[in-house]
């Protein structure tokens, strides 16, 4: 088994008395795309500065390839290429100007990757950074990103406010370029809100809320635990019994249970009630956030 | 080969591949020696890791439904299972219990879950015929 690539020990970090992160333990083995979830200030942006060493932990340890990014940065540095959302460059530079700059702090920078990518973005490398749009900004921050051919991407809400082809665009390349070659070394850190569009690409997620880890799961695993499971009874369900489930909702006829893990139990239960009808579906990632991060309607009659 | 993905429905996304070329083999959709799409594009496409559709590939493989040839792809092999019958009855088995369960849960009886067993069987026939008709045309 290979060491993580990332292990995040009991992080902690406070800001002026508040807490940001409390405990966070996490890992990442090689080749996975790990997502970290969480609603606004749950403490993502800060983990991830902790990661690269823009902060540095009050408590616990982070390691990143086994190293320790405070005392092996350049070590740490060059294996990593990290994507903010808001990505900044020197005004007075060309795109062209910008890639070479970046270039220079690398030891690898992958010049047929780069003019691949700059191709497909139709990036013009005279252009001054100035005069390019928000997405064509983040663009250019992926190829700054991919050109040098890191082991670790990290990607904090990359595709925030960009437009949906744009989006669509920066996550294929992730995919394509990013994954060329050895998939399995490739390992991608991300955090979103646009779930639904990294469904696909990620392999294991944990929701955030308040600086603590509340879920650690596989996608899949997490896919097949979670259900909706929905019975229409041919009178008033008020008196329907349901076992368990995250959350109950009664609305007229209907009765719909959000299982985590006890769906058959539920479903067997529901048909001893002999419904009328009976559906039953998987939650995506999305949804599993938002019912694990309580943001749907608790029960109500 | 087109795949559709469904993130709801509780089955895992490489799982759901498999099955879809399984699927495409029993109704003549794909047929011997037909290549599936190469890793990148496909991944690009779906929007999904590559890992899950090389994981998607090599279980096919394993199974003896695909082969890799070097540099060239991935390609569909004359159908043969490695595998003993009785291994094969076994696993079918399996598959059809599932079924069976879900029969009992959707209150569906036993005559009219034969009835529509040979339905089935008639549909994926149907299709197979439609698309030799088809390639024979062209």
């Amino acid at each position: 088994m290979n060491p993580p690539v990332i292990d995040i020990s009991n992080l902690h970090y406070t800001y002026d008395g508040q807490e940001a992160v409390c405990g966070l333990n996490l890992q990442v083995a090689p080749g996975r795309c790990h997502a970290l979830l969480g609603r606004n200030g749950a403490g993502k942006t800060t983990t991830m500065k902790c990661l690269l060493h823009l902060l540095r932990p009050q408590a616990g340890t982070v390691r990143l390839f086994g190293l320790d990014p405070a005392k092996d940065e350049v070590a740490v540095r060059s294996r990593l290429s990290y994507v903010p959302d808001a990505p900044s460059f020197y005004p007075w530079m060309s795109v062209r100007e910008t890639l070479e700059y970046l270039a220079s702090f690398r030891a690898r920078w992958n010049l047929s990757r780069q003019s691949e990518l700059l191709d497909r973005f139709s990036l013009d490398p005279g252009m001054k950074v100035t005069s390019l749009s928000k997405g064509q900004r983040t663009q250019l921050a992926l190829i700054g990103a991919l050109a040098p051919e890191p082991d670790l991407l990290i990607l904090d809400e990359p595709t925030s406010g960009l437009d949906p082809i744009v989006r669509r665009e920066f996550i294929q390349t992730v995919i394509g370029a990013f994954q060329e070659g050895d998939a399995s070394r490739r390992t991608i850190f991300v955090s979103t809100h646009l779930i639904g569009e990294f469904e696909g690409l990620i392999d294991e997620f944990t929701l955030l809320d308040q600086g603590k880890a509340i879920l650690s799961l596989d996608a899949d695993k997490a896919r097949e635990r979670y259900r909706r499971i929905r019975a229409r009874f041919p009178g008033s369900v008020d008196a329907v019994d349901v076992p368990g489930g995250l959350q109950t909702r009664r609305h007229g006829r209907e009765v719909e249970v959000i299982a985590n893990g006890d769906g058959e139990r539920i479903i067997e239960r529901l048909r001893a009630q002999s419904p009328e009808s009976l559906e039953v579906e998987g939650l995506t990632l999305e949804e599993v956030f938002m019912v694990t991060a309580n943001r749907l309607p608790k029960e109500k009659r | 080969m087109t795949f559709e993905l469904n993130y709801r429905s509780g089955k895992p996304v490489y799982l759901q591949m498999v099955d879809q070329v399984k699927s495409a083999l029993a109704s003549g959709a794909l047929k011997e020696g037909d290549s599936l799409p190469a890793i990148r594009p496909l991944a690009e496409e779906l929007r999904v890791n590559r890992n899950t559709v090389a994981k998607a590939y090599g279980e096919l493989e394993r199974e003896g439904i695909i082969e890799t040839l070097a540099g060239k792809g991935c390609f569909i092999c004359r159908p043969k299972s490695p595998l003993r019958r009785q291994v094969r009855v076994e696993m079918l088995t399996r598959e059809i219990d599932e079924s069976v369960v879900a029969a009992h849960h959707l209150q569906i009886p036993r005559d009219a879950f034969l009835d529509l067993s040979r339905d089935r069987f008639d549909a994926f026939e149907k299709r197979r015929v439609a698309s030799d008709n088809k390639a024979a045309a062209s």
